[in-house]
């Protein structure tokens, strides 16, 4: 393996009668990007993602559209190991980029936290998306009927406000119970997140809409 | 006159009394000269019965021969009428002393028979007389026409008639005083409790020292009456002319001399001289009096001592200088006792008595417009205005004023509520075609529905055109409306942007998204800069204390 890697290594070598004088410095090497599998000394390099017993039948629903992306277009060896409940990446040889592991496995966190896998696979395809958790707690101490009430409020009837958040913001956003995802870039997240934050404090959907309607209209103007 | 002449005459006379009596009233309508010398007669004979008791009177008899109607009723006046204020004088004695009532029946037993019978008769006569004298009431009314014969003898009969009334109403006074004698001072007039009302009332009129004169010089009932009224009279005039004080002394004087009853209403309506401008005796006391009712304590002294020596009472000239120093005391009193509080410049609330301001009428300026007395002609003047205005359409409506359309409208981006259809990832990659690629324009929700909408209703008209229209018409061109993005005008027209530029493809105020005035540093008033500043500071402070909270 590593004799293919140093053959593929090229060094160019600036021809030397570019210069008419004698040249101390010897000519700049130019490297290309290291693979994968060089970066650690031809090791493989692993990840496992655990899977939370709510998000096993998606899985398995979902596997190939999960399995496909990863191992074709990011070259990424994926498994699942049934035993240990988790979900295991690999590097490969032709892995091109060190960072598409991390990728890929943020890519299988993101599907286990809760989001759809059209969603996720924006992770895989920007650079810049995140994924950020907080609870509800965080932001009040909220007990009981609260608690219920301020969940309702967050998603609305029939899921309406937090669709419109989403739709709105350019993010997606997943509760779980006490726990909210939020999917998307990082101006994006903020702003879904301060109007999460104002729905769980308790201000009402409307406000939120008029708030979320001024500042799409700014996103929108600004590229 | 012979006396058997006369109990002839007067037996004659009571048979025409008794014929008057018994004729029928109808017979009095037709005049009959048995019935007017029938009743000439027994007037005569009344009369004469009269006489003992009236001694002023001129006649010995009524004189009817030959004598008017007009002649004989004045005769019968004259003797009737003194009689009747004695007849009244004995009443008033009788309701004072009862006792002397049996006096007079003693007397009267001793008296001739005849009045008795008299008397009697004509107590009888009277009892059956009511009827009489109503009817001789209504006759005369009725009868007003007759000739003179007949005048006489109505006349005659209402003279009788009138006459038997007086005497029947004297005569049933003086029975009911007789009976109820004691009784007087049950009813509404007690003499006693009149006394002390009357004394009260000028104790606070004139202070206690005019009481003690008064129950000094009081001697009866009467007296006190009109001692009151004399000193209410004192006080209106305050003995402003010497002929009115000494009138007012006399009639005093008068109070205080008459001890009797019967004097006094004969002095009051029969006033001489010697009451008004001979009595001098009595002067001194009543002046007392009189000065300190009219002066001040301080100079009441001064003017008794002044009296004491003057014989004729105080002259003009000194009664002047009276008033005038009374005048003087009593400015300089007002002038020394704190002012009134209307006087006394800025006054609060609480240096003047509650609701005092209520009371003066105060002036101050009014800034608002006093509200509009409405009268009938104003609202004549408005509806007359009305009526004008619908006739002439002129109404004052606000007009709406249109917002200039020169700015292009903005999109009003609309929330979408539905799950979204495309993924994250789809979104994100659209938004990079935009913003590598500015000629895709992104189709909002709602702009997609209306192109649809607008597809459809064309296609429905055409059709229906072509239904109505007997002529071909082809097909319209669908104009396709495209939205114009704030692009880069040159990014527009190349596919691979070769040079940079400025020109947008919207116009400046098509891009504008401010409000109202913008004005310049340079234009701004003062206010308006500390207004700006303000603004700013203020933010500048939340901002400071979120982020406050936020390290916290």
């Amino acid at each position: 393996m590593s004799t293919e890697a140093a053959a593929t290594m090229e060094i160019e070598t600036v021809p030397s009668e570019s210069k008419p004088e004698s040249n101390p410095l010897p000519p700049k090497p130019k490297f290309e990007p290291l693979k994968a599998h060089e970066m650690s000394d031809g090791r493989v390099q692993f990840r496992k993602v655990s899977v939370p017993p709510h998000r096993y039948s998606p899985l398995k629903k979902y596997w190939m559209d999960i399995y496909t992306p990863v191992y074709e277009q990011m070259k990424i060896d994926i498994r699942m190991n049934l035993k240990a409940r988790k979900v295991e990446l690999k590097t490969r040889q032709d892995t091109p980029d060190i960072s598409n592991l991390q990728k890929c496995a943020d890519f299988v966190q993101a599907f286990m936290l809760g989001f759809d896998v059209p969603d996720a696979i924006a992770l895989l395809r920007l650079d810049e998306l995140y994924v950020e958790s907080f609870e509800i707690k965080d932001v009040k101490t909220l007990r009981g009927e609260h608690l219920s009430r301020a969940i309702g409020r967050l998603s609305g009837k029939g899921g309406k406000t937090k669709f419109a958040i989403e739709n709105s913001t350019k993010t997606r956003i997943v509760i779980a119970d006490t726990k909210i995802h939020l999917l998307g870039s990082f101006a994006n997240i903020k702003i879904a997140r301060d109007s999460l934050c104002s729905l769980i404090l308790g201000s009402p959907a409307g406000k939120v809409y008029s708030k979320l309607r001024q500042v799409s209209a700014r996103l929108a103007e600004r590229f | 006159m012979i006396p058997s002449a006369m109990a002839s005459s007067t037996e004659t006379a009571l048979e025409s009394l008794h014929h008057i009596k018994s004729t029928e009233p109808p017979e009095w309508l037709v005049p009959k000269q048995e019935l007017s010398q029938a009743v000439r007669a027994a007037s005569k004979l009344l009369f004469s019965s009269l006489k003992p008791y009236c001694p002023k009177s001129p006649f010995d008899q009524l004189l009817t021969e030959g004598f008017d109607v007009e002649q004989i009723w004045q005769q019968i006046d004259l003797q009737s009428q003194p009689l009747l204020s004695s007849l009244r004088r004995e009443v008033k004695k009788f309701e004072k002393h009862p006792e002397e009532i049996s006096k007079l029946k003693d007397g009267g037993v001793g008296g001739g028979e005849k009045k008795k019978k008299v008397l009697e008769q004509i107590e009888t006569d009277n009892v059956v007389n009511d009827d009489e004298d109503d009817d001789d009431m209504d006759m005369d009314e009725d009868e007003d026409d007759e000739e003179e014969e007949d005048e006489e003898g109505e006349e005659e009969e209402d003279e009788e008639g009138e006459e038997e009334e007086k005497e029947r109403g004297t005569e049933e006074e003086s029975e009911n005083e007789g009976e109820e004698k004691g009784g007087i001072e049950d009813k509404f007039l007690k003499i006693k409790e009149l006394q002390e009302y009357l004394e009260e009332d000028e104790a606070r009129e004139f202070g206690l020292k005019k009481k003690k004169t008064k129950a000094e010089s009081k001697k009866e009932e009467e007296d006190t009456e009109e001692e009151g009224d004399d000193d209410d009279e004192e006080d209106e005039n305050e003995g402003s002319e010497d002929d009115d004080d000494e009138a007012e002394e006399e009639e005093d004087e008068l109070g205080l001399f008459d001890g009797n009853d019967e004097e006094d209403e004969d002095d009051l309506e029969n006033a001489r001289y010697e009451d008004f401008f001979s009595r001098k005796k009595n002067k001194s006391s009543k002046e007392k009096a009189k000065s300190r009712d009219m002066l001040e304590e301080d100079s009441g002294s001064d003017d008794e001592q002044d009296v004491d020596k003057r014989k004729d009472g105080p002259s003009k000239h000194e009664k002047e200088l009276d008033k005038l120093r009374s005048k003087i005391e009593e400015m300089e009193k007002a002038n020394l006792d704190p002012k009134v509080w209307t006087m006394r410049g800025e006054v609060t609330a609480a240096q003047r008595q509650k609701n005092s301001a209520l009371e003066v009428d105060l002036d101050f300026e009014h800034n608002v417009r006093p509200a509009p007395v409405i009268t009938e002609e104003v609202t004549a003047s408005l509806e007359d205005l009305i009526k004008t205005r619908i006739s002439e359409g002129l109404f004052d409506d606000v007009q709406k004023a249109r917002t200039s359309s020169s700015k292009a409208p903005r999109e009003i981006k609309e929330l979408d509520e539905s799950k979204s259809k495309k993924g994250l990832a789809e979104v994100y990659e659209e938004e990079f075609f935009q913003k590598t690629d500015p000629a895709s324009a992104l189709l909002t929700f709602s702009d997609e529905l209306k192109k649809e909408a607008s597809m459809l209703f064309k296609k429905l008209c055409l059709k229906l055109d072509a239904l109505s229209h007997f002529h071909f018409t082809p097909k319209p061109v669908v104009e396709d409306m495209s939205i114009q993005t704030n692009v880069p005008a040159l990014a527009m027209e190349e596919i691979a942007p070769m040079a940079v530029s400025d020109a947008a493809m919207l116009a400046p105020e098509e891009v504008f998204s401010g409000k109202g005035d913008i004005k310049e540093e340079a234009e701004l008033t003062k206010a308006e800069r500390k207004r700006r500043r303000a603004n700013k500071k203020r933010k500048f402070k939340a901002e400071a204390a979120k982020r406050m909270g936020k390290k916290a």
